[in-house]
């Protein structure tokens, strides 16, 4: 069934590779995914933390401590690095804890946190309230950012639905049902052509959806696998109905 | 691109200065920490900038800073080398300015995003309208000629099909144009979160 599928696209041998590398490309996009949910929770998790520990740290606690405490209780992947790191930092010193505890993040909110809270301890300047500060205004960007995914998550799926899906079998459609080529109509040039436009249409509609979210490069690796979904789709539409 | 990674980086870099310069950093320490990373393209301005200071190459912080203005894209970052500039020279309180100028900032920053989340509502819409009407009308103008066979050239006279398809093709590309237009706001409105 599959070389049988495979066979009605043999006119169309770049849809064929672009397939290839659609799928290899996949594999390749789902660990941005991954990675971006992981970072997230830890960046949503970050202005709780940090609040805390000015809370703790008011009460008259070293800011060392105050992290140990809260690493026991904060929960998910941040509470999880934190006491991993904490554990770790009884062989070295406590600003080389919190610079692998940032990188270990791989976020870059929590890298300047880091960053500003280790100059903070080096200055002696006043902890509580540089840790309010930043909690607040981390709390703002990421209510800001979370703002920004929820709103236009639905716009950015509603354009790649539409323009790599819906589009394709609509002209496939048309094209099927006006202008069969089991009834003679000279259609294959014109089949190629409007396959090229709904690959190239499809490749827009995933870069700008996936710049709506900020998120470009992430979405380039899901690109060859949309451009040949719609290319396929249109091609297979046009056999299905029109033979 | 320069304007966007200014706007990206420079609310950052102003809670770092006010927590640096707060804390009993001086000026030019503050700088070099900004410059020392992960601040983008601001980093790469003032780390060019301590490079030159410390070479001699220079003729000093406030010039710096001078040329830095004529630089810089955007109008925070403009206003934070300002800041700068006028604590150079005149020894104001820039702890205090940078306070106001942080919130100020903020508060523009959530108003872009708002504005670019309403923006961007038609971008669906005007994307659909242009990239569905377009290849219909072209469909419809590439099919006719087979269509209608001997009546199309009964209405229109002698149909090129060569022409047809160039047709077809141009008005195509037209609408890729179109679309990628449209879907341009989408990068040049971005508030740089």
């Amino acid at each position: 069934m599959l070389f049988g599928l495979l066979e009605t696209f043999n006119n169309s041998p770049l849809l064929l590779y672009i397939s290839v590398i659609g799928i290899a490309c996949a594999a390749g996009g789902i660990p941005p995914m991954m990675e971006r949910k992981r970072r997230r929770s830890i960046e949503n998790a970050l202005p709780g933390l940090l609040e805390s520990l000015s809370d703790t740290v008011g009460a008259g606690r070293g800011i060392q401590e105050a992290m140990m405490e809260q690493s026991r209780n904060v929960q998910g992947p941040l509470g999880a690095l934190l006491t991993e790191t904490l554990e770790e930092s009884h062989s070295s010193s406590f600003e080389a804890a919190l610079s692998a505890f940032a990188a270990k993040t791989r976020s870059s909110q929590v890298q300047r946190v880091m960053v500003l809270i280790e100059t903070a301890i080096e200055q002696d300047a006043p902890l509580q309230q540089i840790l309010a500060d930043l909690a607040m205004d981390y709390e703002r960007l990421n209510d800001l950012m979370n703002q920004r995914e929820e709103e236009l998550l639905g716009r950015g799926l509603l354009i790649v639905l539409f323009v790599s899906v819906g589009l394709p079998v609509l002209i496939a459609f048309i094209v099927g049902l006006f202008a069969p080529s089991s009834s003679g109509f000279q259609i294959d040039s014109f089949n190629q052509t409007f396959s090229l436009f709904f690959g190239a249409a499809s490749a827009i509609a995933l870069g700008v959806s996936g710049r709506m979210l900020g998120r470009f490069k992430d979405a380039l690796w899901w690109m060859p696998l949309w451009i040949a979904l719609s290319m396929g789709l249109y091609l297979g539409a046009v056999v299905m109905i029109g033979g | 691109m320069r304007k966007l990674d200014e706007q990206r980086e420079i609310l950052y870099v102003i809670r770092t200065l006010d927590v640096l310069l707060s804390s009993g950093v001086g000026l030019e320490a503050a700088i070099h920490t900004v410059g020392s990373g992960g601040y983008g393209i601001i980093s790469e301005d003032f780390s060019a900038m301590m490079k030159r200071l410390r070479k001699g190459s220079s003729r000093g912080l406030a010039p710096e800073l001078k040329t830095l203005i004529k630089k810089a894209e955007s109008e925070g970052y403009r206003r934070l080398l300002n800041t700068m500039y006028s604590n150079v020279t005149q020894n104001t309180d820039i702890v205090e300015t940078l306070r106001k100028q942080g919130v100020r900032m903020e508060n523009e920053r959530t108003e872009a995003v708002k504005k670019y989340i309403e923006e961007l509502g038609a971008v669906p819409e005007t994307l659909l309208s242009i990239g569905m009407i377009g290849p219909i009308i072209l469909a419809i103008v590439g099919l006719v000629p087979q269509i209608l066979g001997d009546g199309a050239e009964a209405i229109v006279g002698a149909i090129d099909q060569g022409m047809i398809n160039s047709v077809v093709q141009g008005g195509l590309v037209i609408t890729l144009i179109g679309m990628m237009m449209i879907g341009l706001k989408a990068h040049t409105k971005d508030p740089g979160l």
